[in-house]
This record gives C-alpha cells, sequence and structure tokens, in this order.
C-alpha cells in the first residue's frame, strides 16, 4: 500500500520534473548567454500548445507534424524577440531591468494574440496518446511516459549541442565573456539569436507537454513560467545542468506536496522555498559566487 | 529643474486639478481621475525604490494590497472607522515592506524581481485558496482574507452624509491630497541626503560603500519610505470602492503601473506622474477596442523601452539640454 503511493508520488513528480526541466533549460540558457530575464517564456508556452493544437486539430496533421509545428513556431518567435527588441538593446546601460520590462510588454502581446486568434475558453490538446502500464498496482499513462522520454531526449541533445559541437563552444564562450568571444570572432549577435530561438523551441515544447495534462487556455503558460524560475533561482540562474536537477527534484518535492497537504498547497510550497533559498543563498544552490571587483 | 519651476509645475497641476470637477462635473470622470490619483500616488513612490534607489522590486502592488486588506480587515473585523484604520493599515505596510527589504538584501538586479514576484503570489494564493470559513455572519461563508470574493461592508469615508449627491468629490478630493502629499515626500527625499545615498548606491555601489554609505541601512530605509504612501494608497482604494477583492494583484495591474513609470520617465520626479496621467487617459480612449488594449499597452512598453529608456521627462531634458 504505502509501496503503490510512493510509486504514484514518483511517477507523476517526475512527469512533472521533466516537464519543469524542459521550460527551465531554456529560461537558463537565455540568463546564462544573454543575462537577460525572460517573462515573454509563458507566452511562448501558450504559443507553442496552440501551434500544436492548430496544426493537428484545423489542419489535420499527424502527431509528429503538431510537435514539429509548436517547435518552428517557438523558434521563430525567439527570432523575433531577438531582431525585434533585444538587439536594440544590448548597449544600454541598464539592460538587465530595461530587458525584463520589454519581455514583460512582449508576454502581454503574446497572451492576448493567443487570446484573440483562438478565444478565451479551455480547449483540449490533441497531442495525446492513449493507454497506459501498469507498475505494481499503479496504472502510470503512456502520456507521462512519453513526455519523460521527450524530455529526456531533449535534454541529451541540448547537453549534446553545448558540450562538442562548434556551436555549443561559441554559446558557451560568449556565456563566459561576451567581448573576449567576440575579439576571438564568434558573432556574437547571432549567438544570441540562436540562443533565443533554441529557448524558444524548448518552451514552445513543454508548453504542449503541459497542455496534454492540463488543457489549452491562453494564460496557461503564467504558472509553469513561475515555477521554471523557481528551477532557476533555486539551481542559480544560468546554470543549465543545476537545473535540470532541480527541476526533478522539485518535481518530486511538489507532488509530495501535493499528496501530503493538499494539491492547493502544492504551488505555495514551491514559492516558499525559493523564498527561504532565496535569503540563504542568494546566487542559488549550485550558483557561482559572484565576485564583484571594484 | 530649479525649485522655482517645480513650484511653479506643482501649482498649476494643482489649480487645474481642483477646478476639473467643477468644469466638468461628470461622475464618471471624477472617479476615472480619482483612480489615476491613486495609481499615481504609487508609482510615484514605487519610483523611490526602482527609479532613484535602482532596486528592481516588484512588490510594489502587492503592498498596495497590503494596505488595502490591513484597513479593511481593520473596519470589518473590528468595526474601526476608516479614518483611523487607513494610517494604522499604511503603518502596516511600513513593517511588511521593511521585512521584504530584509530578504531583498543579499539579492542584485533580476533576482530581486524574482523574490519580490513570488512574495506577491505567495500572499495571493494564501487569500485565494484559503476556502474555510471564519466566520459565517452577514452573507454566509466567509474566509479569514475575504477569499476570491474579497471584502466588502467595512464602512465607508462618511461623505454620503456630509455631501449628499456631491460624494464623489470628497473621495476626489481626499485623492488629491493624498497624491499631493506623496508627490512632496518624494519630492523632499529626492532633493536630500537620503536621495543622494540612493543615487550613489544605485550609480556605483562599490565608490558609495567605500565612501561609507551604508547598503544595508539605506536600503532598509527606503523600503521603508516608500512604503508608507503605498499602503495610504491601497486603503484608500478600498474605501474608495468600499470593497476589496484579490484582483489587485493582477498582473495586467502591475503591468499598466510599471508601464506608467517607463513612458514618464523612470527616476525623475515628475516623469511616473505624467505617466500615469496619459495612460489613465489613453486607456479611456482605447476603452472601445478593450481587446486591442493589452496588446497596445505591451508594444508600447517594448517601444518606450528600446527608444526612450529615459521616458518623456528623460526626451524632455535631453532636449532641453541641447538648446541650453
Amino acid at each position: 500500500m504505502t509501496l503503490d503511493i510512493l510509486t504514484q508520488i514518483i511517477a507523476s513528480g517526475l512527469t512533472l520534473g521533466a516537464m519543469y526541466a524542459v521550460s527551465t533549460v531554456g529560461l537558463s540558457l537565455v540568463w546564462g548567454s544573454l543575462g537577460m530575464l525572460n517573462l515573454a517564456h509563458g507566452g511562448l508556452m501558450a504559443f507553442g500548445g496552440y501551434s500544436a493544437y492548430y496544426a493537428m486539430g484545423a489542419l489535420g496533421l499527424p502527431l509528429p507534424a503538431g510537435l514539429l509545428a509548436a517547435i518552428l513556431m517557438g523558434g521563430l518567435l525567439g527570432a523575433l524577440t531577438y531582431h525585434g527588441a533585444v538587439r536594440f538593446m544590448l548597449r544600454q546601460k541598464a539592460f538587465e531591468t530595461n530587458v525584463v520590462i520589454a519581455t514583460v510588454g512582449l508576454a502581454f502581446v503574446l497572451e492576448n494574440a493567443v487570446l484573440k486568434l483562438f478565444g478565451a475558453q479551455a480547449q483540449r490538446q490533441p497531442l495525446q496518446v492513449e493507454g497506459a502500464i501498469q507498475v505494481g498496482n499503479v496504472v502510470v499513462p503512456l502520456q507521462n511516459i512519453l513526455i519523460l522520454a521527450t524530455a529526456l531526449l531533449l535534454m541529451l541533445l541540448v547537453a549534446l549541442l553545448l558540450k562538442k559541437s562548434r556551436i555549443g563552444r561559441a554559446v558557451r564562450a560568449t556565456a563566459m565573456n561576451r567581448e573576449a568571444a567576440q575579439l576571438m570572432g564568434v558573432r556574437v549577435g547571432q549567438i544570441y539569436a540562436l540562443v533565443l530561438m533554441l529557448a524558444g523551441a524548448l518552451a514552445a515544447v513543454s508548453g504542449v507537454m503541459i497542455s496534454s495534462l492540463t488543457g489549452l487556455s491562453p494564460g496557461m503558460g503564467a504558472d509553469p513560467m513561475l515555477k521554471a524560475f523557481i528551477i532557476c533561482v533555486v539551481a542559480g540562474l544560468g546554470n543549465v545542468y543545476g537545473a535540470v536537477s532541480a527541476a526533478l527534484a522539485l518535481g518530486l518535492i511538489e507532488a509530495l506536496a501535493q499528496f501530503v497537504l493538499g494539491v492547493r498547497f502544492g504551488f505555495a510550497t514551491l514559492l516558499l522555498i525559493v523564498i527561504v533559498v532565496l535569503i540563504w543563498r542568494p546566487n542559488g544552490l549550485f550558483g557561482r559566487q559572484q565576485v564583484t571587483r571594484l | 529643474m530649479s525649485w522655482r519651476g517645480h513650484l511653479i509645475v506643482g501649482l498649476l497641476s494643482l489649480a487645474i486639478a481642483v477646478a476639473l470637477p467643477f468644469v466638468f462635473n461628470i461622475n464618471y470622470l471624477v472617479t476615472q481621475v480619482t483612480l489615476a490619483f491613486i495609481y499615481g500616488t504609487v508609482v510615484t513612490q514605487w519610483n523611490l525604490v526602482y527609479g532613484v534607489a535602482g532596486i528592481f522590486s516588484l512588490a510594489q502592488m502587492a503592498l498596495f494590497a497590503v494596505g488595502a486588506y490591513a484597513a479593511a480587515m481593520l473596519g470589518f473585523y473590528f468595526g474601526w472607522s476608516l479614518w483611523i484604520a487607513m494610517p494604522v493599515a499604511a503603518l502596516i505596510t511600513v513593517v511588511v515592506s521593511v521585512l521584504i527589504g530584509l530578504a531583498c538584501l543579499r539579492l542584485r538586479g533580476p533576482y530581486v524581481a524574482l523574490l519580490t514576484l513570488a512574495i506577491a503570489q505567495v500572499l495571493y494564493l494564501v487569500i485565494v485558496n484559503d476556502t474555510d470559513c471564519y466566520t459565517t455572519e452577514g452573507s454566509g461563508c466567509l474566509p479569514f482574507f475575504g477569499g476570491v470574493r474579497g471584502l466588502t461592508r467595512f464602512g465607508e469615508l462618511g461623505f454620503r452624509e456630509w455631501l449628499g449627491e456631491d460624494w464623489r468629490l470628497g473621495n476626489y478630493f481626499v485623492a488629491l491630497a493624498l497624491l499631493a502629499l506623496a508627490l512632496i515626500f518624494s519630492a523632499v527625499i529626492m532633493r536630500g541626503p537620503l536621495g543622494l545615498a540612493f543615487r550613489a548606491l544605485r550609480d556605483n555601489p562599490g565608490l558609495a560603500r567605500s565612501r561609507g554609505i551604508s547598503r544595508f541601512k539605506y536600503q532598509i530605509w527606503v523600503f521603508a519610505l516608500s512604503a508608507f504612501f503605498t499602503g495610504l494608497a491601497g486603503a484608500f482604494y478600498a474605501a474608495n470602492y468600499e470593497s476589496i477583492g484579490p484582483t489587485v494583484f493582477s498582473f495586467s495591474l502591475l503591468l499598466f503601473l510599471i508601464a506608467m513609470m517607463t513612458v514618464g520617465g523612470i527616476g525623475t520626479l515628475w516623469g511616473p506622474l505624467l505617466g500615469a496621467i496619459l495612460l489613465m487617459g489613453t486607456d479611456e480612449v482605447l476603452r472601445d477596442y478593450q481587446e486591442w488594449r493589452d496588446i497596445g499597452l505591451g508594444l508600447l512598453l517594448v517601444f518606450f523601452v528600446i527608444l526612450l529608456p529615459q521616458g518623456l521627462v528623460g526626451l524632455i531634458n535631453w532636449r532641453r539640454e541641447r538648446v541650453d
């Protein structure tokens, strides 16, 4: 009996954690390489979810095409964010705070564009797989397993891209030191655009995943985005690998808190964790110590 | 601008504001301008934290809500007159704000924004998710903080009895007085030694600290000082509408007020107020195109941050410098 409950908590905790990891990695990459807190991330998630919905529902395309549509839309919006706003602001003195305000504006545009295009009522995400498997006495839906597998695959691809490829090296170099990378011949502008496109695509995929469990609505990105921020903060903004482990850990904690304290206190527990972590370790659990030279 | 310049602008605006409800005595206009004054009060205080001290706190609307809820609950549970409950609520807000300031002490830049956003969200969730009945008197089950429906029937300011049909004018002039005091308050702080210390810590924290300016001390000061009129504005907001609900925590309202500061000019004395008046006005004009309002607001914000990060007042100052 106890074991069944534990299996249940672990199964739903891992699914939550995997979804969070996908959305968090995008945020963390953007912060790590651009020093930019992207509050439009939730809007990107909603757009991704609705792109899959449109491709599969209105156009009648098969499942992989739905996912592909979300990825393309996310990448496109990422590129638009860079070429429409961020590139003009990089030289501003107060870039870090101004860009947050700009992305708040973008978030509003995205959310209301979804509202105008698809209406306010909640929709069912057609990107679903039916069926379930039995683990002990617990039934785990195939959808959860698909989410977990997709998330792991994406994390692996991102890690390979960052660690092994030429572009990945350029991204890491830019994150370390923008000027030095530029002097070594890295086209910093292109790298920034690429990082925002990648983050947009990851946000869109996580939007599809989340909406397959909770349904589609224009404001669906708000809560997951806040959770992604929490995970980023706990891991230390910009720490991509810390973000993945923190996402899984927090997914499990949330599932546990929902079981012990009731569903409505799961999110509140997460928020309390972030407040405590920020006060105790201002740079996050795995964040680098910021040494400021005067 | 010189002291005389500020004085002239201030007196002119005051004269217009006093004359306005007598020239156009339209109920709707009076209520909306009252609301503009309330928001104006909040942004002039938020500007002290964000613009002058350079701390990117998003907690201001949560503090506004603390003031509003404190006043409403003092009136509802203890039957206090709102005239006493409002200043007490403002003092409660100061205490809460100092606690938030302490929590933010070791953080910088966007981390402050994240922490303050998380705090605001916790307050919202505590209010909305609490469904246990605290009292069942009157209109049935009521959670301690009023839950999703919020609190009503906690008293009023008494202008209906005193002014009869013109009771809205009473609220209007209280809001105007609140705004004027808040503006003078922030002008005195900005021009005084405190403002100098805030700006020094914003522009060059290392140099400021090496000159003996304590970041700890001044950060607590700015959180405390900016909270008083914010809390008072919140309390008056509750009194003005005779109800308060969790909608004051909405992201849309937060965005609206950030946009006011950005459009007007962050860190300047008149900028936030100018932004408040302009955006409230634009909002009215766009009322018939409600569905485009939020998209327009978002695009406006992006436009200003990219092209005019100093806002309209920054633009005016830049032109004046060029002419000089």
